[in-house]
């Protein structure tokens, strides 16, 4: 490997985990493809309440095996794999939309369920559900989000 | 290689054109922004997020046994499939394997229930394309297959019958019989409802030829499941990380090498006649035992608790469905996050639909088999 | 028609309304609105085990401007919600509405979530409620025999 692994773990269902730094991701993964590793099967990000981890789940197709890349960011930003996978796109797309990760470097770093004004990130550990949000449509079609119940349903 | 959209010329004013939510053709709720030059369209914009509900966020605050009807849900046409999905992790994170027989259970039951999927989507896309015939065919053998399903479970679609550690109860000689006469007589009705589509000239020529996917471009985007296979990238799961009891059990894997609609529609009925085979040799196997594991008994689920992480996968009607269940030694999963086949296949769309004609569109999007509730969640 | 009376020559005499209540109830056009789950069991009563075109409501028109009853089959989450109405105010009068499944009813399994209307009552008033997860096609083929029974009643109100 070209880069520094800080750990590496085997999960519960066998698959092998590397923990990298953040600043080494996009080489590692980089790397990963040019081995063939060309399917990104899954991005999740987690709440660890006082961090946010990101899990990469990628997939070699002809070998048939899975690796399992691992980082973590303390101030909510994340370098974009976007320009490697075109299945990143939507997915990282998900993630900021869930779990408010800002994915740099992304093309079109939209919301991908909910309307742009939509307050908060309903996955974080913090969300607060008896903050209902109500959500409209104006005039273009647009959503639009608002906390007040007598404008939106 | 990463394949993007063409930026198109944005100072030239195209005609811009709203499809959905509500559209006889878009199954469900999806919303198309489309461009249009003439009759071609030049972008697709998909929408989505009109049936976002929350699953995610329920399965953190619910039991890791309750969670399974929020799966149930997710692609409700293959609900089976989706509960195979959830337990295949979740049985890894608490560590209660099922027993064999559940196992050979599961098998039949999630076969048969990609077959019931796979006949909606037939007659879902027979009405996209103007054919109102198929569509009654499908159904009247839907409905075979959702009457086993309620004497097994109670339940037509969304059925909760795979619970964690095994079944929620057995089958029995009758059930095993009435499967056995589904399948003896299927067959034979598949090729009637094959031939209401093929010998159809205007079906032909509408499909063949169009919205081809490339190989690369589909494994790029991380397409699986039939329209991967249509593309010619011979990849199932059951056969490369078999799960349950497939390597067992002999069966093919249809691949094709035209990577247009027919193709994928082609792929789709030949695994309905793999899906038969399987069945058929499963009921013939299936060994005495007991039907749940007895760690898991009813009284004690709820106080199940789960430790580390796992990520299963499984091959549900639209292709992978992966499972990630992230525990912290509580009754409830940290996190649970669900790699949804029919998202990433919507994903491809703004690049097949390049290019085409408006009426294209159409028949492209049935057969990238969508079901809202699978992308959304 | 419960209030048609035959007359001594063999006439039947009824009002207007009556007659238009009964020809109404009888050609009930839907409105292919699926939402989710709901949906497929909604296409099920269409098909040919249990047949919708008995009762009188054998098309599933596309255009809002053409169907009389809305059968909202799914759950309704706050981003539909405001198309749903705008669906629900493009359709002509008399219009009635079908609430089918229990999401659509009080938000079902998902109602403690954040992004589902707890209950279509909020967008759009609702005749009929058919509860059940998915209610079967049995079930909402009932539903619509009392919408039935409900329209024949309207002239007496």
């Amino acid at each position: 490997m070209l880069v520094e692994i800080i750990e590496e773990t085997k999960g519960k269902d066998g698959r092998r985990n590397l923990k990298v730094a953040k600043e080494n991701l996009v080489e590692l993964i980089k790397d990963l493809k040019s081995k063939g590793y060309d399917h990104l099967s899954l991005i999740t990000g987690i709440d660890r309440k006082d961090r946010l981890e990101v899990v990469y789940h990628l997939h070699n197709m002809k070998k048939n095996e899975y690796i399992v890349v691992r980082t973590e960011t303390m101030d909510e930003r994340m370098p974009s794999i976007s320009s490697l996978y075109a299945a990143a796109n939507w997915e990282e797309r998900e993630q900021y939309d869930m779990l408010g990760i800002v994915f740099e470097g992304h093309p079109n770093l939209k919301r991908l369920f909910l309307p742009e004004s939509w307050v908060g990130h309903p996955l974080r550990k913090n969300y607060d559900l008896s903050k209902v949000q109500y959500i409209n449509m104006d005039e273009d079609g647009n959503d639009y989000a608002t906390f007040d119940p007598g404008d939106g349903w | 290689m990463v394949v993007e959209g063409e930026k198109i010329d944005q100072s030239k004013e195209w005609v811009e054109l709203n499809i959905g939510p509500q559209h006889p053709s878009t199954h469900g709720v999806l919303r198309l922004r489309v461009k249009l030059d003439g009759e071609t369209v030049k972008e697709v914009e998909p929408i989505i997020g009109y049936l976002h509900r929350n699953a995610e966020k329920l399965c953190e605050m619910d039991y890791y046994c309750d969670s399974l009807i929020y799966f149930d849900r997710m692609d409700y046409v293959g609900a089976m499939n989706m509960e195979l999905g959830y337990l295949e992790a979740a049985e890894k994170v608490l560590g209660i394997p099922p027993p064999e027989r559940a196992q050979w259970i599961r098998v039949i039951m999630a076969e048969l229930n990609r077959i019931a999927a796979h006949l909606v989507w037939a007659g879902a896309f027979g009405l996209d394309l103007g054919m109102l015939t198929p569509f009654f065919y499908c159904f009247i053998e839907r409905e075979k297959i959702l009457r086993i399903f309620t004497a097994v479970s109670g339940s037509r679609q969304q059925t909760n019958y795979m619970s964690i550690g095994g079944v929620y109860q057995d089958i029995d000689d009758q059930i095993i019989y009435d499967i056995d006469q589904f399948t003896e007589e299927f067959p034979k009705k598949l090729e009637e409802i094959f031939n209401t589509f093929v010998k159809n000239d205007i079906f032909i020529s509408r499909n063949k030829g169009v919205g081809i996917l490339e190989p690369e471009v589909a494994i790029e985007y991380g397409v699986t499941g039939p329209m991967l296979r249509a593309s010619g990238v011979e990849y199932d799961v059951r056969k490369a990380e078999p799960y349950l009891v497939y390597d067992k059990l002999n069966f093919d894997i249809p691949v094709s090498f035209k990577k247009d609609n027919l193709a994928r529609f082609l792929v789709r009925f030949e695994e309905m006649r793999q899906s038969i085979r399987i069945i058929k040799q499963a009921i013939k196997k299936i060994p005495d035992g007991p039907y749940f594991n007895p760690k898991a008994k009813k009284s004690l689920m709820i106080r199940l608790r789960g430790e580390g992480e796992a990520y299963a996968r499984t091959e549900s009607s639209k292709g992978e469905f992966g499972v990630y269940i992230v525990a912290d030694g509580s009754v409830k999963p940290y996190r649970v996050h669900v790699r949804s086949p029919a998202m990433r296949n919507l994903s491809v769309l703004p690049y097949l639909a390049k290019d085409v004609m408006i009426a294209d569109l159409f028949s492209i999007s049935g057969t990238t088999d969508l079901v809202f509730g699978e992308v959304d969640r | 028609m419960a209030e048609v009376k035959s007359g001594e020559g063999g006439a039947l005499t009824t009002t207007v309304d009556q007659a238009m209540e009964w020809a109404r109830s009888n050609s009930l056009w839907p409105l292919t609105f699926g939402l989710a789950c709901c949906a497929i069991e909604m296409m099920a009563i269409q098909a040919s085990n249990l047949d919708i075109s008995r009762f009188g409501s054998e098309i599933f028109r596309n255009s809002p401007r053409q169907s009389d009853l809305m059968i909202v089959s799914g759950t309704v989450t706050k981003k539909m919600a405001p198309r749903l109405r705008r669906i629900y105010d493009e359709m002509p009068y008399p219009k009635y509405v079908i609430a089918m499944g229990v999401c659509v009813i009080q938000g079902g399994p998902y109602h403690l979530g954040y992004s589902v209307v707890l209950g279509v009552d909020r967008v759009v008033p609702v005749d009929v409620y058919v509860p059940g997860c998915p209610p079967t096609p049995e079930a909402l083929t009932y539903g619509i025999m009392l919408l039935q029974k409900k329209i024949r009643n309207e002239a007496e109100r």
